[in-house]
């Protein structure tokens, strides 16, 4: 069947389909088809098939990296976009200082990152940070470690210097929270329904699509995952901390574009297929609720 | 208004009422410390910073501040991020709202398609896409000008923006458009009339995390430009990171100063347009 | 109202712009050769001011005929990104800088850059260290200019020393080893080292002294799997080992070992010349107490670690003129007085030699490094220059995990032989 309105349709989709072109899909043409070769840029490419894939696969450091970027990915959906939504739903009902708080819990996001992962190598500091000051001011000095040195506290500690900072998708789900009508809730009161019921039967449904809408992104932010872990430890101690940006970043330093580009096939694949099967999840979630009401 | 007195507050509203101002307190800490963090820093000697990264300075360092004001040509910097992002942010609302708004309010055989492809942009690690891009931009004859980062950055916020919106729009009653065409709204003003000012808020958000997003970008800046007359703030900062050595404080510094804007951007613009929207907004 | 005045105002900025853009263009249409030079020699560099005279005096002198335009990149790590990413779209900035390493090497490839072998065939080669033109020429074709050089000797605090109660600087291992014991026991840290960073940079440069003094001149001959870097990493790891670095020494960067030294806190540290300047301006009873000396030795000694660090380059071209305008440059950046100027004001060292009278003044600590290269009984290659950059980064990461106890020395090298290709 077609659509009457299809001229306008594609004259609305003709800029952001144009860009997209240029920008996404020629590039990625570009990275996959240098992913099939070994090639430095400036010799001749050497076409070699699926090695550089297999070669990775058979990398110890590149499956770590690989399991470390699912780890990130999962932690953001997970556990950061629920606190951003949480912080959202309390902001929403319009505390005392919420406006403040919102742009302060924004803030991190307009700092660089390098300012960021300055103060976070301060604290995590072994000979005079301040995170083992504070163990051993509270008798835990046993605790004290070399946070960002050793492979079991590494990447913990990276992770928790991004997790808390919310701002970023605690203001695209507050957009969406405010429009939700306040007679809603008004209605709900008058029901005897105390807040948290409030919350959980009214703004969770309503917001439904907007939270899967920031999930998707922070998986993908996860997948692709590489400033703040390129600033603070670089990958290590030992790979610990490694994820496929910083691998990628590496090979094309040393001119392996092949291998380099590799890589990012692999991470938009896999990041894609992980955003199809949470998105089918979902969407299969949908039609059962539906049908059951 | 339902007044909140009349109703006696249960077990279960005082915990939420701890809960939730511990929960606050805590993430204003974790945000917040940064800040004050970067402020004092900036103020030190490169010697404090290194030896005694938590102290308050010996002798407060306005010379750093100097040093960044002092910074190359910091005027014509300030304008080209200025210019360049609010541009790359009007261009980048405007082709993904359009986008946005026929995928998601009209039928057709492929909008779940279109979405999808775009969507998978977000994966891209785009550090992986250097060479294209250079490439692209010296072939369009825009290197080394505003206009070449202006579409750069406008395009690789596309599916993140495209994404967004078209969430956004989602949530807006199909009925108020169907009104609006019984009304006799065409196509485009069905756009302009109703959907685009019902996704403001929507809009503006977006918005704000692309400027933000075009303010703080460094590698593609440093790729795509090369004289002074297109180059962008975040070139400037490290202007005091040579290869050996790092003026740290005079750094922080400029990047104090670097954020200024983006904050005024942040509460001025964003909170200003978001609050005065949602008054009127309509849902559900 | 407001946000409507605010987007009017902004689409108007888009309007004009491209105008301005425009005009800017249209200045460049001169007749005299333009050259443009990327440098990362600007801003808080050492370099940058000299350099700066330099260019100026050089446009002044070929005023109306040539001139190089210097576009600031003060990032070394993003303006070698960049590099890179421009090589390998095809296009070559006119002048430019490189960091001499096997993985800078491969832009001698195709016919991207000049090749100066015939220019430098005349006087002009004879301005330059014995060896620096041979170390930047592949195949007969010389497609860079060797430019600045570093030696990096180990940095004794004698105050530090005295204090531990040990009076010379170690000449063994066995000495060394009994001095950190008495360094710690007098409650400093013996010796900095990092393993993060892009390159483990310390650390890097202890290996490489140890190696040298393990393996002699020619060691970097060897396959990295050889013996002698398994007993040299058997050392480094008895420097992690004991209480002999920083508890921040894994995972920690060049601030990280830097930082103990210029706080007085550890007794030896591996930098090049650059860092002088940061002592003296910052640490001055460090720099009244350091000492500059090689490493300890073994099957030999006195050997330093000295390296090419930037060669000047240029792209290829068929105009007869741009190419005159370019060897012209290179010349006069590579002139012997020119040189001494910029080292004089950075304190950096260069692979053109130049004479010193004795009545000019050199800063005390440049005067210890000039003299440590004279007493060197060998100069030897870093780790860095004799593999591409993806190995290098993998030492740091097969460092730490020796270190952690996680792998043994021979682990470490076979950790870094599977890394290379």
């Amino acid at each position: 069947m077609r659509n009457k309105n299809w001229k306008q349709i594609l004259l609305f989709l003709l800029p952001v389909l144009t860009l997209f072109v240029v920008y996404f899909v020629y590039p990625l043409g570009f990275v996959f088809v240098t992913s099939l070769t070994k090639w430095n840029g400036i010799g001749s490419m050497e076409f070699i098939g699926l090695d550089n894939y297999i070669d990775l696969f058979g990398d110890a450091t590149f499956r770590l990296s690989l399991r470390n970027n699912i780890l990130w990915a999962l932690i953001r959906a997970f556990i950061h976009i629920p606190m951003a939504a949480g912080m959202a739903m309390i902001l929403a009902r319009k505390p005392l200082g919420w406006k403040t708080t919102r742009t302060i819990i924004f803030l991190p996001n307009v700092i660089s990152q390098v300012a960021l992962a300055m103060m976070w190598l301060a604290i995590y500091n072994a000979e005079f940070g301040i995170l083992n000051s504070l163990l051993e001011g509270i008798g835990l000095s046993h605790l004290a470690q070399n946070w960002l040195g050793n492979t079991t506290t590494a990447l913990p500690a990276v992770i928790v210097q991004q997790v808390f900072y919310i701002g970023y998708f605690m203001i695209v789900i507050l957009a969406s929270r405010m429009g939700i009508s306040d007679t809603y809730y008004e209605a709900a009161e008058i029901d005897g329904a105390n807040i948290l019921q409030q919350e959980l039967h009214i703004t969770i449904p309503m917001l439904r699509g907007i939270l899967i809408t920031t999930m998707t992104l922070a998986l993908a932010y996860g997948m692709r995952h590489f400033e703040s872990t390129y600033l603070m430890t670089n990958g290590g101690p030992a790979h610990s901390t490694s994820v496929l940006g910083i691998l990628l970043f590496r090979d094309m330093g040393a001119l392996k574009y092949g291998e380099a580009n590799a890589i990012g096939s692999i991470l938009i694949i896999f990041g894609g297929v992980t955003i199809a099967i949470i998105r089918w999840l979902f969407s299969r979630n949908d039609s059962a609720s539906d049908a059951a009401q | 208004m339902v007044q909140k007195g009349l109703k006696k507050l249960t077990a279960v509203d005082y915990i939420a009422k701890i809960g939730k101002w511990m929960y606050i307190i805590f993430f204003l800490f974790m945000t917040f410390a940064p800040i004050i963090w970067l402020v004092i820093s900036s103020f030190k000697t490169n010697f404090e910073f290194e030896t005694q990264p938590f102290s308050f300075p010996a002798v407060w360092q306005f010379q750093n501040y100097q040093n960044a004001l002092q910074m190359a040509g910091l005027p014509r910097l300030f304008l080209n991020s200025t210019i360049i992002a609010s541009c790359a942010m009007i261009v980048n609302l405007g082709v993904s709202a359009m986008g946005a708004f026929a995928i998601s309010r009209e039928k057709f055989k492929f909008n779940e398609t279109i979405l999808n492809i775009i969507l998978a942009g977000v994966l891209v690690p785009i550090i992986a896409l250097m060479v294209p891009y250079f490439k692209i931009v010296s072939s369009l004859g825009v290197y080394d000008t505003l206009i070449g980062l202006i579409i750069t950055y406008a395009a690789m916020n596309l599916p993140v923006s495209v994404y967004l919106v078209h969430g956004f729009m989602g949530s807006i009653p199909i009925e108020l458009e169907e009104a609006a065409v019984i009304d006799g709204c065409s196509f485009t003003q069905r756009f302009t009339k109703v959907v685009f000012p019902l996704t403001k808020p929507g809009l503006v958000t977006a918005g704000t995390l692309v400027f933000i997003y075009c303010w703080n970008e460094f590698t593609y800046a440093m790729l795509l430009t090369s004289s002074e007359a297109s180059r962008t703030l975040q070139l400037g900062i490290r202007f005091f990171r040579s290869q050996f050595v790092v003026d740290y404080t005079s750094m922080l510094a400029a990047i104090v100063i670097t954020m200024i804007p983006t904050i005024f951007v942040y509460v001025f613009l964003h909170d200003r347009i978001i609050s005065g929207m949602t008054a009127g907004a309509v849902k559900g | 109202m407001r946000t409507k005045k605010i987007l009017l105002g902004l689409a108007l900025i888009m309007f004009i712009m491209p105008s301005v853009v425009w005009a800017a263009g249209q200045q460049e249409a001169d007749k005299e050769i333009v050259l443009k030079w990327p440098t990362i020699w600007v801003g808080a560099d050492s370099k940058a001011p000299m350099v700066k005279a330099l260019v100026d005096e050089f446009n002044e002198m070929y005023d109306g005929k040539y001139q190089v335009d210097i576009e600031e990149n003060p990032d070394y790590d993003a303006y070698r990104n960049k590099l890179n990413a421009q090589i390998s779209a095809g296009v070559v900035p006119d002048l430019f800088v490189f960091n001499v390493s096997q993985t800078s090497f491969a832009f001698y490839e195709g016919d991207l850059l000049m090749d100066f072998s015939e220019d430098l065939d005349s006087d002009w080669g004879d301005n330059f260290v014995e060896g620096s033109i041979a170390g930047a020429t592949i195949d007969g074709e010389t497609k860079s200019v060797p430019f600045e050089i570093a030696v990096t000797p180990v940095w004794y605090n004698m105050d530090i020393f005295n204090a531990a109660g040990v009076d010379e600087v170690p000449t063994t291992y066995d000495e060394f080893f009994d001095a950190c014991d008495k360094i710690k026991a007098a409650g400093f840290i013996p010796t900095s080292q990092m393993t993060g960073g892009t390159n483990a940079w310390t650390s890097m440069l202890w290996f490489s002294h140890i190696a040298a003094a393990i393996g002699g001149p020619d060691v970097w001959e060897k396959d990295i799997t050889d013996p002698v870097f398994v007993q040299a990493a058997e050392i480094l790891l008895k420097m992690y080992s004991d209480g002999n670095t920083s508890k921040d020494a894994i995972g920690g960067d060049a601030g990280v070992s830097g930082g103990h030294f210029l706080a007085g806190r550890s007794a030896m540290f591996i930098n090049g010349p650059w860092y002088i300047g940061r002592v003296k301006s910052e640490a001055e009873a460090v720099y009244n107490a350091t000492t500059i000396a090689s490493a300890p030795g073994s099957e030999f000694s006195g050997a330093q670690i000295g390296f090419p660090q930037s060669n000047l380059a240029a792209a290829a071209t068929d105009d007869p003129r741009k190419k005159e305008a370019t060897v012209a440059f290179m010349q006069w950046m590579t002139k012997p007085e020119n040189v001494k100027k910029i080292s004089f004001d950075s304190g950096a060292l260069f692979a053109v030699g130049y004479t010193v009278d004795e009545n000019e003044e050199v800063d005390a600590l440049q005067g210890k490094f000039m003299n440590a290269i004279n007493d060197a009984s060998f100069i030897n290659t870093h780790f860095q220059y004799n593999y591409t950059s993806d190995v290098v980064a993998e030492f740091g990461q097969a460092l730490a995990k020796m270190a952690l106890g996680q792998a043994t020395p021979e682990e470490f090298v076979e950790q870094i032989a599977n890394k290379i290709d």
